[in-house]
């Protein structure tokens, strides 16, 4: 059984977001991209103290990708000498957020970065049951899916936290089902804070996340 | 449901060669010779591909294109996992300020997917060096559990200043050549390739039996340099496989030529091997580094390899670095391999480890 321990959607305004790492952390993340510390408040926010060392596996999605960044990079690039500063050119590379969150979440064992090729659609289906099948393989002992945007007016995450051992108030649990659900939610990049909504009143016993382009495989969602 | 997972055809387009059989051979015969190219007063030795389309998207269009062919009749429902650090900023770079980004990040994916006649579902991985084994990973973890029976995995890099530019800034890459733990060697050579696996749950020659992703997060550009984390993720990968490191026939070297990450891998293959090692092979003096690609290009070149017993030296070695103490293969060998471990390790962090097996 697979279940969902927490829910979370955040906003920051861009130029917040070093006093939320602060507030997170109790110091100052240096030399951090904006996906970086935005990666690091939320998956700070879904687990509490006593899980962060558990075996964890982040995988997280994002339709703007280090947006500000690459352009920074391209000016530096084709407008100024040949070569970048080399913070600028790090900055551009998602990949190393993981080995910056890692020494807050000593668990973090592997990370995976989707970017996300069309405008308001999500890869959450695909998140979502990666993280099954490996907690179900044992593989790790909690997966947290993320969907995080950096845009020039607004810093956006979405969370869910999974997990093969429920928390004392995880609000569901969840299925991966092979058929089509004619009333399944869109993947977007929101769906979990309809998932709150949903659970916080529910409309129905379960609830359908479907990515189009995958009709037969569909994530059910059941309120504990 | 679990079921084991095969790798049914295979495409690439690289410095060497415009097919697996054509790299193979060009490895066999010990072609690593590479290009150059200029970065303001600075010139970098450089792996380019052999399309002379100048044209950035068309030159893409044409090696996504190649490669498509390669793989024989697709599904247009097949779903496609496609892996890169650098996606189309060439393109980017191309058309000049102002620069006009799309807002999906990875827009490319959906491109070569059209470039592939596909339009199942498309999922794009961004890992810097390991991009192509997390893209494989998910692909087979959904073959594995019955929620797909086929996957394209492609890994697409493509020739861009960014990169070339980033890595030049912090000075991680060789001037001369790539020289895989040789005790002169001094960075990376970057290069560009277009690789691509068709993965099923049907029986083929090939089975992929472990495939584990870890993290070192000893620091943002480089790993622990006693190579604990990376032994840990070839050793788990070895668990998945249920075998022991004495049935490891071949390991293909993530060793790019890199001082520091050369120096960790060393370290962890001692761990993991102790004193009995097995040969030793690094495939980037032929290949370059292709970053995102590099995975399912440096897979291809293995398997097309191994299938014809056919074992290239490892190009760039000449004197062993006291440091390091251990030997790549200086001689061709036409051993037949039943199991190879492939190493990646990843700008950023990221490390990857995959065993394939022949199946008899």
């Amino acid at each position: 059984m697979i279940f969902l321990n927490a829910v979370l959607s955040q906003q920051h305004a861009p130029e917040k977001l070093p006093a939320a790492v602060r507030a997170a952390l109790g110091k100052p993340l240096r030399r951090a991209a904006t996906l970086t510390q935005l990666a690091l408040v939320g998956a700070l926010a879904c687990l509490p103290k006593e899980r962060r060392h558990l075996p964890t596996a982040l995988l997280w999605q994002s339709t703007s990708g280090p947006r500000l960044e690459t352009l920074t990079l391209l000016e530096e690039v084709c407008h100024g000498s040949a070569e970048p500063m080399p913070y600028d050119f790090l900055a551009s590379q998602p990949a190393i957020a993981a080995a910056q969150i890692q020494p807050f979440l000593p668990g973090l064992q592997s990370a995976t970065h989707f970017p996300l090729d069309t405008e308001n659609e999500a890869n959450w289906s695909l998140l979502l049951t990666l993280a099954s099948n490996w907690l179900n393989e044992g593989r790790y002992a909690q997966v947290l899916c993320a969907h995080l945007d950096s845009w020039a007016e607004s810093a956006n995450a979405h969370w869910l936290a999974l997990s093969n051992t429920a928390l004392e108030n995880a609000p569901a649990n969840l299925h991966i089902r092979t058929m089509n659900y004619s009333d399944a939610l869109p993947d977007t990049p929101d769906f979990p804070a309809t998932l709150a909504d949903w659970l916080a009143q529910p409309s129905s016993r379960v609830l359908h996340l479907q990515s189009s382009a995958t009709p037969r495989l569909a994530v059910e969602f059941a309120q504990i | 449901m679990t079921r084991p997972v095969y790798i049914a055809s295979s495409g690439l387009i690289c410095a060497r060669g415009d097919s697996p059989a054509k790299v193979s051979q060009a490895l066999w015969a010990g072609e690593c010779t590479s290009g150059k190219r200029q970065l303001g007063e600075r010139e970098f030795p450089y792996f380019s591909l052999p399309l002379s389309e100048a044209d950035w998207l068309t030159r893409a269009e044409q090696a996504v294109s190649h490669v498509a062919a390669q793989l024989g009749p697709l599904a247009a429902e097949t779903a496609l996992f496609l892996a890169s650090s650098s996606f189309q900023i060439g393109h980017f770079e191309e058309q000049g300020g102002p620069f006009e980004l799309p807002i999906a990040t990875a827009s490319f994916s959906r491109r070569i997917a059209e470039w592939m006649h596909l339009s199942g579902p498309r999922y794009s991985f961004s890992n810097a060096c390991t991009s192509g084994f997390s893209a494989i990973d998910a692909a087979r973890s959904l073959i594995a559990a019955g929620q797909l029976d086929e996957a394209i995995v492609v890994g697409i890099e493509l020739a861009n200043r960014s990169t070339l530019a980033g890595f030049a800034a912090m000075e991680l890459l060789s001037r001369t050549h790539c020289q895989p733990f040789d005790a002169k060697r001094d960075g990376l050579v970057l290069g560009e390739a277009v690789a691509a696996v068709r993965l099923s749950a049907k029986p083929a020659t090939w089975r992929i039996t472990g495939l584990c992703t870890g993290l070192d997060a000893y620091s943002t550009t480089g790993p622990d340099p006693q190579g604990g984390p990376i032994a840990k993720v070839a050793v788990d990968c070895l668990k998945e496989a249920k075998i022991n490191p004495a049935d490891i026939e071949l390991v293909k070297l993530q060793a790019a030529g890199s001082p520091g990450t050369d120096l960790a891998e060393a370290n962890a293959l001692r761990q993991i091997f102790g004193n009995t090692l097995p040969p030793l092979l690094s495939l980037k003096p032929y290949l370059g580094h292709t970053l995102g690609a590099s995975g399912i290009a440096e897979l291809v070149t293995l398997l097309a390899c191994l299938t014809l017993d056919q074992i290239p030296t490892t190009a760039g070695f000449k004197k062993v670095d006291p440091e390091i103490a251990l030997f790549p293969m200086v001689d061709r060998s036409n051993a037949h391999i039943q199991r190879a471990l492939l190493n990646l390790i990843g700008f950023g962090g990221g490390l990857a480890s995959m065993i394939i097996e022949r199946r008899t």
